[in-house]
């Protein structure tokens, strides 16, 4: 086969599976015209980036993944709002942008966003302002590709984006059975949200926390029914080899640390010495004369 | 034809059903939970999450954790039992020669057994139980009821609180999971694996809780305490029994090949997973 015929045939089945996405893609859901005009730029690969918060952005939107997410029929001006449609300027698209990471998602989420806005991240959003390193509606949920909340990689996702700012929590949480069984393939195991909401969440001396003495035991009682204020002092946040987590749980853990060093030094030695000097004696050729 | 080819060989009986279906409950249930445990132990080790998945997910491994820990449970409950049956009956010495309690020759033992690790003294002479046998045996009980215990606390939380606070979950979680690291460790590959089944005498398996009986010239020159007493009582024929011969003997080679080897290749494979871990 020549160069030019074998190149011919790409190009060929290249448009076909094209065609076939593009297709799929306006099977299930019938874009809005206007975001048609949008892709029209944004769909490009090579579009280029932005600046935001000292971040390097991409400008492209897969249109794809964009239909299959939960918002695919949104218009994209839902979310950008007060996008003009005349060429913009960098300026403006960081305003577009903050606008559709938290407060065009009022417009249908307004309840949620209302415990959002009480919450610390909420609270924290509001008084440092848009850029600033607190979660956002998007920081959790993601963008164009916006999925349900009920699935074991959005939980486990969550769970990732509340280490990358709580990994010390994330690390003692991954300490207990709750933490391990959820990383080891158990999603519907207690994690971060569970117990300290998802929208709401508020610092432990708020009365209004999930977490609080006043709210805890009802909180661990979700799943464990019967559970009393006993239950609910359980230290799910513990490092047992720092002592100011825990005087009890971290001289537990010394303990054995050391009872298991000496054990295993002790077994090791007794092992290799009684082999050693069951070789030398030949002690292992006799036993096989013994047969 | 010599005379033993005509003659069934007669074997001294060390260990009768119960001990050996004790030992076989044992080392089933405990191989289960090991494997069902460590990877929530060491979670975060790439091994881990395969060995989890191979169990079928935490789901699955808390299940059999479970159903290991009743049948631990049961075998527990039956040596109480039959050791009470035995003090009761007066079978057999309770303190003294021959029995599994710990008396002052162990020490001796132990220190002896130093000396010629070290070429500077004589290879022990031992009764029916040595000392790393009576510190298997002592340390499997006290581990069974710690682990046990702890297991127990963790599997009802909520009943536990009841009486303890809540930090006694955290406290019991340490327990648990180092006393099974070291009863994993110490007992089932220092002590266990090479002194019941590595040391020179046994090489490289000793079948004799397997089949309960062992040739009597390699008895007596492994416990030759042991035997010099049953000589000088005239007790001697009372554990003399016939040597498994024909299909017996082949069914039960085969049968205990296949379980000391996987057992084996499972504890070696466990063991360098948590060296591992431990090493990087």
């Amino acid at each position: 086969m020549s160069v030019g015929r074998s190149r011919a045939l790409s190009l060929a089945l290249l448009t076909a599976s094209f065609a076939a996405l593009v297709w799929a893609g306006s099977a299930g859901a019938q874009m809005s015209d206007q975001n048609e005009r949008c892709f029209e730029c944004h769909a490009k690969a090579d579009l280029g980036t932005i600046m935001v918060d000292g971040e390097e952005r991409s400008l492209t939107v897969d249109p794809v993944a964009y239909r299959a997410s939960q918002h695919g029929l949104i218009d994209c001006t839902g979310c950008h709002i007060g996008f003009k449609p005349q060429a913009h300027t960098e300026a403006e698209s960081e305003d577009w942008l903050y606008t559709a990471r938290t407060t065009a998602c009022g417009t249908c989420h307004g309840d949620v966003a209302a415990i959002y806005a009480g919450s610390t991240h909420g609270q924290e959003h509001a008084k440092r302002g848009e850029g600033a390193a607190t979660p956002d509606c998007a920081t959790c949920h993601g963008s164009h590709e916006i999925a349900t909340t009920d699935t074991i990689a959005f939980r486990r996702s969550a769970v990732d984006t509340c280490s990358s700012c709580h990994g010390g929590r994330s690390g003692t949480y991954l300490d207990t059975y709750h933490g391990k069984s959820f990383a080891l393939g158990r999603p519907e195991a207690a994690a971060c949200f569970d117990c300290h909401t998802a929208h709401g969440v508020l610092p432990a001396d708020d009365p209004n926390s999930a977490v609080s003495s006043q709210n805890v035991v009802a909180t661990c009682g979700k799943c464990h029914a019967d559970a009393n204020d006993n239950f609910s002092s359980y230290l799910v946040h513990v490092n047992a080899k720092d002592p100011r987590d825990s005087v009890i749980v971290f001289m537990t853990y010394a303990f054995y640390a050391t009872l298991i060093a000496v054990m295993f030094t002790l077994g090791g030695i007794h092992s290799v010495m009684y082999f050693y000097r069951g070789r030398k004696q030949g002690m292992y050729r006799r036993r096989h004369e013994h047969e | 034809m010599s005379m033993s080819d005509l003659q069934p060989q007669l074997e001294y009986k060390r260990f009768n059903a119960f001990h050996r279906w004790m030992h076989f409950l044992g080392m089933t249930s405990f191989t289960v939970l090991v494997f069902t445990g460590m990877p929530l132990k060491y979670s975060n080790a790439s091994w881990a999450q395969w060995s989890m998945d191979l169990i079928g997910g935490p789901e699955a491994a808390g299940l059999l954790h479970r159903v290991a820990a009743l049948v631990t449970m049961v075998y527990f409950i039956s040596e109480l039992v039959y050791i009470g049956i035995y003090i009761v009956t007066r079978r057999g010495p309770l303190w003294g020669d021959n029995t599994i309690v710990w008396s002052r020759k162990d020490g001796q033992d132990f220190v002896n057994m130093f000396r010629w690790f070290f070429g500077k003294g004589p290879f022990p002479q031992f009764e029916r139980f040595t000392y790393w046998e009576k510190f298997d045996f002592w340390s499997l009980t006290a581990g069974t009821v710690i682990i046990g215990g702890t297991g127990l606390m963790m599997w009802f939380p909520v009943e536990t609180t009841k009486l303890l606070p809540g930090v006694a979950l955290n406290v019991a979680l340490v327990i648990h999971s180092n006393e099974a690291l070291l009863a994993m460790g110490v007992i089932f590959i220092f002590v266990h694996l090479f002194s019941a089944h590595g040391r020179p005498e046994s090489f490289p398996i000793d079948k004799v809780i397997f089949t309960g009986s062992i040739p009597v010239e390699h008895y007596r020159e492994e416990r030759p305490l042991e035997y010099a007493q049953r000589l000088h009582d005239g007790t001697l024929n009372d554990v003399l029994v016939p040597a498994r011969t024909g299909a017996t003997k082949h069914v039960g080679n085969v049968v205990w090949w296949i379980i000391t080897f996987m057992a084996m290749v499972a504890a070696a494979l466990l063991a360098a997973f948590i060296l591992w871990t431990v090493v990087t």
